[in-house]
């Protein structure tokens, strides 16, 4: 479970203020895939770094009763001059995970061959987001949180990566920012529409889709 | 003539349970015969007798009899007259077209027979031949409204619009009041491509009866054909107001709605039409491509799932199902679909492309294919972790400092094989050089103990724990914006971690150069070696404190990093590092003791070094400035965290 009680979140752009959420009180239950949808600019990357504590909020609280993950979709966190190697024993020690253990998974996982040892600033993007998707899934968390990635990779990744989030969704909830409406159907069960800063919440996802269609065209 | 009623009777008596007509006529014949009836009479009697059985609804028998009657005596115009209303009475037209064809021989201008003939042999299938009377009986009575209605009936039917727009213009000149035949005409100008002139009379209709239902759906019609989408929309709303219930007018408004761009407008007509007559193919077809416009892509689909099983026969619901499939990403309900529709038509390129890519997609999507859906339920809801304690968050913060500390010793010097040696062997070397240099300069014996290189030493380990802390501390957040994207790393984090980092360095390179000038045989220890540690740890205090403040500062003015390095090189002349301040007048001193770091450096000498301690060290100066600094540093990153990094 994870609660957003009375949460503001606005930055600064060039042409103003921009309010992602203003006085948001929501909750995203366990056992449940979110997907959120929104149009671009709405501020779902924030809205997700909001929820993985990268970015406090405004005002408010966000309340997690689950570990969370950091937000899956950069490679952000990567040290370029430290190799694969190192930056994934760096996660490791972070979250208090076995760092022989998960040195180990992300290698068979990731299979970037000899550029493991490499320094990750020699990666291409695809190679440095399978090492983040990699290195997400070997920590346990209670929740994954994605930022558009699913698409990464070549497709032999990609169907590995489902078969690891299928076995994971067994005692694991995602919550995913996508445009792709398949990949909201493959992965989510419920769905989130966010915009002019508010969050919606559908318990359906056929619902929330319709809803951010309208919302487009709205707009259009 | 009462003898022929009763012969008819009598013979219609006989004829009841003979049955078919042939037998009839025959009894008929061996009746009359008997009777001996003239014959020049046969033609009445059938005649009368034909009217007789037509009376009855015995309509082939009767025929039977007037043909016979007919046959006898052609040229009689009673006769002719007679049959030709019993044959059309009881279906015969062609016979009954042949009867008045007759009846116009013996009365040529006969308008009525024309008209009659006409319509025998319209309803004969002599279209040709039928116009050809409907127009005779036109001409001849110009007056007559059904007259030039009848043939301009005709003339549709068969085709020929511009004689029957003629007929219609001389109808409407006998009833100008009518509003059908401008409709009818109305209609006839569609079909001759001429929308313009079909419009306005069909307005000039609207407007002779405008309550009239089919008049009001007619002009609607019309002027959506021409765009006029606004005009039309109007007419059959007001027709709705009058006849609500009225599922064409219904679907009308809709299609000019959704012409008009106000598609949940026209949704909301076509499903009043369906409330009415739920079981329309066409209907649903045009409802789901509604929902498909307004992107609710599982209701279209379903919508055109209902009008393909309402009209079997019209494979393009199916086809348009498919595609809202597969835009909704439903590749295998699409598949599905394209199965029965490859079944039905096999022959069907455009159905075959469809399928094929819908093979393709799936195929490509096929690795995540599996159904979370079926996950959902067997998924058992998680026990809500409690949010950590206060001990649980302190080892979590010294798990992620710790691993920011050995991160910080990979990456200083990520580039060089030594890595973190230079990071020692650094200052070392700085050391060396300067007390060399001040070795060679000074000559002679330091202020204080034998060696000069101790002397130094003393001064410049104390003075580079704080600059050093302070400084690297400065730049902790700016270089670390990725690292704070993980929610476990704050910045408090990477500004302790780099602090101890420093502390732990510093004290490593104290160590090793007392070693070294152990091994040389300039060996001193220290005198006091808890003196000589707290007042490290001290000056590391106030060190931290002075790098907390100058990340809030740098986070908010940029450039104060390089004021603070010219502060620092001030600092390294004001702190008594290479001389004491005893050496120095005493208003000068006065000046210099308000130095936090120069105390640090005599606190640190006078532990050293037990003969020497100045009367102006004031340790508990440096402890207070060391905790109220540090206080300020806390508080401020504390308070301003929010904004000291900017997302990503």
């Amino acid at each position: 479970m994870i609660m957003l009680d009375r949460v503001c979140k606005s930055y600064r752009t060039k042409t103003g203020r921009k309010t992602v959420l203003d006085q948001v009180s929501t909750g995203f239950q366990s056992g449940h895939n979110f997907g959120i949808l929104g149009p671009n600019g709405a501020g779902k990357s924030t809205l997700i770094r909001l929820i993985a504590g990268s970015e406090p909020p405004d005002s408010g609280i966000v309340r997690r009763f689950a570990r969370v993950s950091f937000p899956l979709g950069f490679g952000g966190t990567f040290h370029g001059a430290l190799s694969g190697r190192e930056n994934v024993a760096f996660i490791a020690r972070i979250y208090g995970a076995a760092i022989r253990g998960t040195i180990n998974y992300v290698e068979a996982f990731a299979e970037l061959g000899e550029y493991f040892e490499m320094p990750v600033n020699t990666f291409s993007a695809g190679m440095r987001a399978r090492l983040a998707f990699a290195t997400c899934l070997a920590i346990d968390f209670d929740v994954y949180l994605i930022d558009e990635v699913t698409e990464i990779g070549d497709q032999r990744f990609r169907r590995r990566c489902a078969e690891a989030f299928r076995q994971r969704m067994q005692r694991a909830d995602i919550i995913l920012v996508t445009h792709n409406p398949h990949t909201i159907r493959q992965y989510c069960d419920k769905g989130a529409v966010l915009a002019n800063g508010q969050l919606t919440l559908h318990d359906d996802i056929g619902a929330a889709l319709e809803s951010y269609h309208r919302l487009l065209q709205e707009s259009a | 003539m009462t003898d022929f009623d009763e012969i008819c009777a009598e013979a219609i008596g006989i004829a009841r349970p003979l049955g078919a007509a042939a037998d009839f006529i025959e009894a008929c014949r061996v009746y009359l015969a008997r009777h001996k009836f003239p014959e020049n009479e046969f033609s009445i009697f059938f005649g009368r007798l034909s009217e007789a059985l037509l009376h009855r609804g015995w309509h082939e028998h009767a025929a039977e009899c007037a043909h016979i009657a007919f046959e006898l005596r052609p040229e009689e115009e009673e006769i002719a007259n007679l049959c030709a209303w019993v044959f059309s009475n009881s279906g015969r037209h062609e016979d009954a077209a042949a009867a008045y064809e007759r009846l116009l021989e013996i009365r040529p201008r006969w308008a009525e027979g024309h008209r009659h003939a006409s319509g025998s042999l319209a309803a004969a299938g002599q279209l040709d031949r039928a116009i050809l009377h409907a127009g005779r009986a036109s001409e001849l009575d110009p007056d007559s409204f059904e007259f030039a209605v009848h043939a301009a009936c005709l003339c549709e039917t068969a085709g020929r619009y511009e004689d029957a727009v003629d007929y219609l213009i001389r109808a409407a000149v006998i009833a100008p009041g009518l509003s059908t035949v401008l409709r009818q005409m109305s209609g006839l100008k569609l079909a001759l491509q001429e929308p313009d002139d079909a419009v306005a009379l069909a307005l000039r209709a609207l407007s002779l009866a405008p309550g009239e239902r089919q008049n009001a759906l007619h002009a609607g019609e019309l002027l959506l054909r021409t765009g006029r989408f606004d005009e039309a929309a109007d007419i059959i709303a007001g027709s709705l107001d009058r006849y609500p219930r009225d599922e064409v007018a219904l679907r009308l408004l809709s299609a000019a709605q959704m012409l008009r761009g106000r598609i949940e407008d026209a949704l909301q007509a076509i499903d009043g039409a369906l409330l009415i007559v739920p079981e329309t193919a066409e209907y649903h077809l045009h409802r789901a491509n509604l929902l498909y416009r307004l992107g609710r892509l599982d209701e279209a689909a379903e919508a055109f799932g209902r009008a393909a099983a309402l009209d079997p026969s019209n494979p393009d619901a199916k086809r348009s199902q498919l595609t809202v499939y597969f835009d909704s990403g439903r590749f295998t309900d699409a598949l599905a679909i394209g199965g029965e529709l490859i079944r039905a038509a096999p022959e069907n390129e455009e159905y075959a492309q469809a399928m094929l890519q819908v093979l393709h997609r799936r195929f490509e999507t096929l690795d995540g294919d599996y159904v979370v859906l079926s996950d959902r339920a067997s998924r058992p809801q998680r026990e809500p972790r409690p949010p950590p304690g206060f001990y649980k968050r302190l080892r979590t913060q010294g798990r992620v400092i710790h691993a920011l500390i050995i991160r910080e010793t990979r990456t200083r010097f990520g580039d060089s094989k030594l890595g973190y040696g230079w990071a020692l062997l650094e200052p070392i070397a700085h050391i060396l050089m300067l007390s060399l240099v001040f070795a060679v300069m000074m000559r002679g014996r330091p202020p204080i103990g034998e060696e000069f290189f101790i002397f130094y030493y003393t001064g410049i380990i104390p003075y580079h724990m704080f600059v050093h802390t302070s400084s690297s501390m400065t730049y902790a957040i700016s270089s670390n914006g990725s690292l704070l994207q993980l929610p476990l790393v704050g910045t408090f984090d990477v500004l302790m971690a780099r602090g101890l980092l420093e502390l732990l360095t510093d004290t490593l390179v104290a160590v090793v150069l007392l070693a070294g000038f152990g091994a040389l045989g300039l060996g001193a220890l220290p005198q006091d070696f808890a003196g000589v540690s707290t007042s490290v740890l001290v000056v590391w205090l106030l060190g931290c404190g002075c790098g907390f403040l100058n990340a809030v500062i740098n986070a908010f003015a940029k450039s104060w990093d390089k004021i603070w390095a010219q502060l620092t090189r001030l600092l390294y002349f004001c702190s008594g590092i290479f001389y004491v301040p005893g050496m120095m007048p005493e208003w000068i001193r006065d000046i210099l003791a308000w130095n936090p770091v120069l105390h640090a450096v005599d606190w640190f000498r006078s532990s050293f070094f037990h003969e020497y301690e100045p009367h102006w060290l004031d340790r508990s100066y440096l402890l207070t400035f060391a905790v109220v600094t540090l206080l300020a540093g806390l508080g401020l990153e504390r308070g301003l965290q929010r904004r000291l990094y900017e997302p990503l």
